[in-house]
């Protein structure tokens, strides 16, 4: 047989439409682009839960109270999973791609069904589009339209356009042959059969079509996230490369929530716009009777109104929203480069307040805070160490007055921000006679002899116990309970609920004053002593080293009005999100922000191009990974404006040959890249290497006895089910395996299965949990070797061959675009020890959170970026 | 005058049709045609209607007689011959004219009704005035006029799923009268309702007719409601029509033994008339009116039975003005309605269509 090859012809061809007709492409290219950003700009940007309402008005009209209730609790929850910017874009990309869809999908359905050529030539049209995998025309479609959400767009187009095709001929088609008859025998013409008798009764079984049109779309939206379309299929993807289980089980959870409202949405939209489904659903609605406002639907006026309604509310927030976004991001306001400080606070509700909205504020101004709550003993003792760098929430004199004395020498006081406060015993309102600290005497037995206290180390424990019983005899009467203030506030609650008669520990301020109705004792004989002040501390030395940063504490005041609303933003906001609270009260007091942390005149050590975008790609590989976020990191550091974004490798060389991306530092050289390299290389430029030595390899775990050399494995096929996990089948180590096993003769008693790279680590995982033998296809670097007893099989005849260098490829014109990043990744090096450090960072640091766990990295090597990135 | 004429209509379905009908002309059989593929639908058609009757086409399923109608409004062109509708040829028209005639003046009723269940009993019944461009509230007028003659008024707002089969038709006979069509094309309208119902919608026709007076071509598969309806019938087999004539000339003098099979199960007795059974007394001796009962001669025979069997008498057959025709006994009545019906030439076989022109034939007796 000769061998016949149309698959060249296509290349050339792909070649050939590149050079001549670019402006074609480009042209669709912004009008796809377009539209969806013309969607996400409407569904991204109101408020979430405002969103979450205008959905849910429109599934009240379309489904009832049922789907509406549904519907909130469904976009909630993404919402609550923190995935609702990608929701949106995922739900734009889906409405983009449908849109254009159906515009082309129903007329060709109405064109096929009055013409049987038509349809003749389209069915096979058709099955080629639904059947030819999507990364066929994905990978040309980002040669032609560069990553980003055109080719996605593109791919979900084709895949999903059959069944809007094929439902709108079929339903045309099934149009009663008689009624298209009477209308012909009334005289209509052709085009009005078609607008007054056929199409209206086409309606349902095209609706149908445009649901399944919609579902298709939605399913392709992970193989879009493949080609850098942004939204949920990003994440699937990059959840699932990266083997973030847990990442990728919300992303799907959400995907699964849009299908569905997708779904139910569009199947019910048949009884809103077709005539026949408005006939059904009116005689449902009839044969329902009694039990008719469970189904009730608002008219479509109404329905209409409501989303009106929200989108203006959503809307105006909006805007009042981006404002704060301009006075916050306008300026250089990233003053701390990254610096980090450290805070600690006592779980006192002012304590949590202040802490986290310092937090909040140093964050805002480039720093990197860390915040550890701690017990008031260890963080006074850590501060005087050195290890805390400032706490906000010292009560002093009096309070903390043992750890104040002790410490001061090595503390420095940054001044009060609130004062004066009190202690207090108080009791509800409810509790009659009992107004003073006097008064409590001789009725021990209503309170069942117990003062409800807080934590046994707080200052206002001892007085209580030390001054105020005695002062006012109520010893041996009075039991003081020490807990904790949460328990504390708990006992309260439930007694109050109860109208039991309870004597708390308390002070002012307190956000519980607001809660409850309760009496403060009065204390006439002034036994709790002077009223406090709260004072920041820090520990010595912080204010010569962090001027700008003890400067702003010191100068810190709150009211009690700013203290109070704050803590009861936190108290509303979920547990654990006290940070969104504070986010949510700096929007309620815009200025509060500049006034507490002002900007000083710029002392940054920006980068020449600072504010410039670069375009970073990378496929998931560890290294890759790690190296990426270090520069993001780096670059965000000198100014730059750093885009990152993940791809496979050939739509990443594809990009950076064609310029759209600037650079990458994962290039695997000359082996494992080479024909990228090849076909790319020419537009391209090599910034050299910053790893040498790599190497291939297969490895097994240490358990596995007697294997060490590829020699060893003839004749053992057995032991590993004559099975090699393999990676990715496009990537280069999988065809010198290939040539490797031949070298060896191992080729007939091996099988190589192709998968993933997260696949083979799974895999790898998997059988050392079981100490199961088995055969891995790897590489290093390498954290495996870090995470799994794994040995690499030595390859005496060096069929391997020589390793690779990992090296820094970029745009052809990345030098003239770039030229001071140009020579900081010129004179990038990395040791072996510094990068499994910061792969094994990464590994170890949260999902989803890689940028942070580099950040943590690069924090513990001070000078690192200086060292990177050097700025005269 | 004779409002509707079809001349030598031929439907040929299939490969080359042109030739397959000058084939038919020198004198091919149909079933030559199938066995290579072509079905000859419609073989040689022609009939003249006259203004204000019903003409009623007859014949089995596949007897081509559906076909026939729909080239009479151009749903399909015929392969050959022409049809003339007040002297215009409608199977010349241009589609945009031809149009335009079935939107004025050809309206049609179906057998399946055929209602738009997207549109309620009026939109239905507005429908044609809605295609000719009439203004919305007089459309809404006319259709409310012609749904009270179709006997529906208060049901305009009711949607086609909500009505019987019956109230269904009436909805696609007020939607074909509403256009005030001079020529209203039946085909098959009362097939598939119950017989009660068929029998009440056909009363409503033929008192629609006496008022309306709408040339009408009905087409049916049912032999009693053919001679109900129609002023004259044309009786179809394989394409052919065999024999066109009055209920009567078919009754009395089928054409060959085809129709005369058909017509065995016929009440002889509701459609012969006393004027086509009495004794003539023209050329002899004159009738005597005097003292004897009366009837005239269109009455149908079911009437006399009761009058005859309590009388020996004769009855007097008059004409329309009152004039003495004939007598009829009761002897002559019970021979009528015994008597077999005789095909003019004896052939019995199977295959006795060849005979094309049934009018020709005279009846023996």
């Amino acid at each position: 047989m000769p061998d016949f090859h149309p698959g060249e012809w296509v290349e050339s061809a792909v070649d050939w439409l590149q050079g001549h007709l670019a402006w074609l492409f480009d042209f669709i290219n912004s009008v796809l682009t377009g539209l969806y950003d013309g969607v996400n700009a409407v569904l991204g940007g109101g408020e979430p839960l405002l969103m979450a309402g205008i959905f849910a008005v429109i599934a009240f009209w379309l489904r009832g109270l049922l789907g509406a209730v549904a519907t909130f609790v469904g976009f909630a929850l993404i919402d609550s999973f923190g995935l609702w910017s990608d929701a949106m874009s995922t739900l734009s990309l889906v409405i983009a791609a449908a849109v254009i869809t159906i515009a082309i999908a129903v007329p060709l359905g109405i064109w096929a069904a009055r013409n049987k050529a038509v349809s003749g030539v389209l069915r096979p049209v058709l099955d080629v589009m639904q059947t030819m995998p999507a990364f066929v025309y994905l990978i040309p479609g980002v040669m032609f339209f560069s990553i980003g959400t055109t080719p996605g767009l593109i791919a979900t187009i084709i895949f999903s356009m059959p069944p809007g095709v094929r439902m709108t001929e079929l339903g045309v088609r099934q149009v009663d042959g008689e009624l298209v008859e009477a209308a012909e025998a009334f005289g209509t013409s052709p085009r009005e059969t078609l607008t007054r008798v056929q199409f209206p009764l086409a309606l349902p079984t095209i609706m149908a079509g445009i649901n399944q049109v919609i579902m298709l779309a939605l399913s392709m939206v992970v193989i879009a996230g493949m080609s850098g379309a942004s939204g949920l299929g990003e994440r699937v993807y990059a959840a699932v490369t990266q083997v973030q289980v847990g990442l990728g089980v919300e992303s799907g959870i959400a995907v699964v929530i849009l299908a569905m409202y997708l779904d139910r949405m569009t199947g019910a939209l048949n009884q809103r716009v077709s005539p026949l489904g408005r006939r059904a659903a009116a005689k449902a609605a009839a044969a329902l009777g009694s039990m008719r406002f469970v189904r009730y639907k608002p008219g479509t006026a109404v329905a209409l109104s409501g989303v009106v309604v929200l989108a203006l509310v959503a809307g105006g927030i909006n805007i009042a929203g981006s404002g704060d976004d301009d006075t916050a991001g306008g300026g250089s306001s990233n003053v701390g480069k990254g610096e980090k400080v450290s805070m600690g606070y006592i779980p006192w509700d002012e304590g949590i307040a202040t802490t986290y909205l310092w937090k909040e504020l140093l964050e805002q101004r480039g720093y990197k805070p860390d915040v550890k709550q701690l017990d008031a003993g260890p963080l006074y003792s850590g501060i005087a160490q050195g290890d805390v760098d400032f706490q906000t929430d010292a009560w002093l004199p009096t309070t903390h007055e043992q750890y104040w004395s002790k410490y001061k020498s090595k503390m420095e006081d940054l001044g009060d921000w609130y004062g004066p406060t009190s202690l207090e015993l108080a009791t509800p309102e409810y509790v009659k006679g009992i107004n003073s600290l006097e008064d409590l005497k001789g009725q021990g037995k209503k309170f069942n002899g117990k003062i409800i206290g807080i934590e046994s180390s707080a200052g206002e424990m001892k007085i209580l116990k030390d001054k105020v019983l005695p002062e006012y005899g109520l010893e041996g009467e009075y039991d003081v309970v020490s807990s904790s203030t949460s328990s504390m506030l708990a006992e309260l609650k439930r007694s109050y609920q109860k109208k039991e008669p309870v004597v708390v520990t308390l002070w002012s301020p307190h956000w519980a004053y607001n809660e409850y109705d309760l009496t403060k004792l009065k204390d006439p004989k002034g036994a709790f002593g002077e009223g406090e002040k709260l004072h920041t501390v820090s520990r010595k030395g912080f204010s010569e080293e962090n001027p700008t940063v003890a400067s702003w504490l010191s100068n810190f005041k709150m009211t009690e009005n700013e203290l109070t609303s704050l803590e009861n933003e936190i108290q509303n906001a979920p547990k654990g999100q006290e940070q969104e609270g504070v986010k949510t009260w700096l929007k309620d007091n815009p200025d509060f922000a500049d006034k507490a942390a002002p900007v000083p005149g710029g002392d940054v050590k920006k980068g020449k191009d600072a504010g410039k975008p670069v375009n970073m790609g990378f496929f998931p590989w560890d290294e890759a990974i790690a190296t990426t976020y270090l520069w993001e990191n780096v670059l965000e550091d000198r100014g730059y404006k750093p885009n990152v974004k993940q791809l496979d490798p050939g739509p990443l060389y594809t990009s950076l040959a064609q310029g759209e991306m600037d650079f990458q530092t994962d290039g695997w050289l000359p082996t494992t890249h080479e024909q990228y390299w090849k076909k790319y290389g020419s537009k391209m430029s090599d910034l050299g290497a910053w790893y040498d030595e790599t190497s291939l390899e297969l490895s097994t775990p240490e358990y596995v006895k007697g294997i060490n050399s590829m020699e060893d494995l003839k004749g053992k096929g057995d032991l590993f089910d004559n099975k090699i996990t393999g990676i990715e089948s496009s990537a280069g180590e999988m065809k010198i395996l290939k040539d490797v096993l031949k070298e060896y003769d191992l080729d007939k008693e091996y099988k190589v299965v192709s998968s993933s790279t997260s696949s083979m680590i799974a895999e790898v995982e998997r059988s050392v949990k079981q100490k199961k033998p088995v055969l891995a296809t790897t590489w290093s670097p390498h954290w495996v070797y870090n995470k799994y007893p794994l040995k690499k099989i030595k390859d005496p005849k060096g069929a391997w061959g020589e390793g690779d260098s990992i090296r820094v490829t970029a745009k052809k014109d990345f030098k003239k675009d770039f030229p001071e990043l140009h020579g900081w990744l010129k004179d990038f090096k990395m040791s072996e020890d510094d990068l499994n450090s910061l792969e094994a960072e990464i590994q170890n640091g949260a999902k989803g959170e890689e940028k942070k766990s580099v950040r943590k990295w690069m924090d513990a090597r001070p000078g690192l970026v200086d060292k990177l990135a050097p700025v005269k | 005058m004779s409002r509707l004429k079809a001349e030598h209509l031929y439907k040929v379905f299939g490969r080359r049709p042109e030739e397959a009908v000058s084939r038919l002309q020198q004198g091919a059989d149909r079933e030559e045609l199938r066995g290579e593929g072509t079905t000859a639908a419609v073989v040689d058609a022609s009939f003249e209607v006259e203004e204000g009757h019903i003409f009623v086409v007859m014949g089995l399923s596949g007897s081509g007689k559906s076909t026939l109608l729909r080239m009479l409004n151009g749903l399909l062109p015929p392969t050959s011959g022409r049809v003339l509708f007040d002297g215009q040829e409608v199977t010349s028209l241009p589609p945009k004219e031809l149009r335009e005639v079935r939107s004025k003046q050809i309206s049609m009723v179906f057998q399946h009704f055929a209602l738009f269940p997207h549109r309620s009993v009026m939109e239905n019944a507005a429908y044609g005035l809605e295609v000719q461009g009439v203004p919305r509230e007089e459309r809404q007028e006319r259709a409310l006029e012609a749904l009270e003659l179709a006997g529906l008024k208060g049901w305009e707002k009711s949607w086609p799923d909500e009505l019987s089969g019956g109230m269904q038709q009436r909805v696609g006979l007020a939607r074909a009268l509403a256009t005030d069509a001079e020529l209203m094309l039946m085909d098959e309208s009362f097939s598939a309702l119950d017989p009660l119902i068929r029998r009440d919608m056909q009363d409503q026709l033929l008192e629609l007719q006496k008022t309306l007076k709408k040339t009408i071509v009905f087409i049916t598969h049912d032999l009693n409601e053919a001679m109900r309806l129609g002023d004259r019938i044309a009786v179809m087999r394989d394409g052919r029509i065999v024999q066109t004539g009055t209920a009567e000339d078919i009754l009395v003098r089928p054409a060959n033994d085809y129709v005369a099979s058909f017509i065995q199960d016929v009440d002889r007795s509701r459609v012969l008339t006393a004027g086509s059974i009495m004794e003539g007394r023209r050329g002899g001796a004159s009738v005597d009116g005097a003292g004897s009962a009366h009837v005239t001669a269109e009455t149908p025979l079911a009437d006399l039975f009761n009058p005859l069997a309590s009388d020996d008498a004769e009855m007097v057959v008059t004409d329309e003005n009152g004039t003495p025709v004939g007598v009829v006994d009761r002897e002559r009545l019970l021979s009528a309605l015994a008597e077999e019906p005789q095909v003019a030439q004896g052939s019995n076989g199977p295959r006795d269509g060849e005979q094309e022109d049934g009018t020709e034939v005279k009846a023996g007796a």
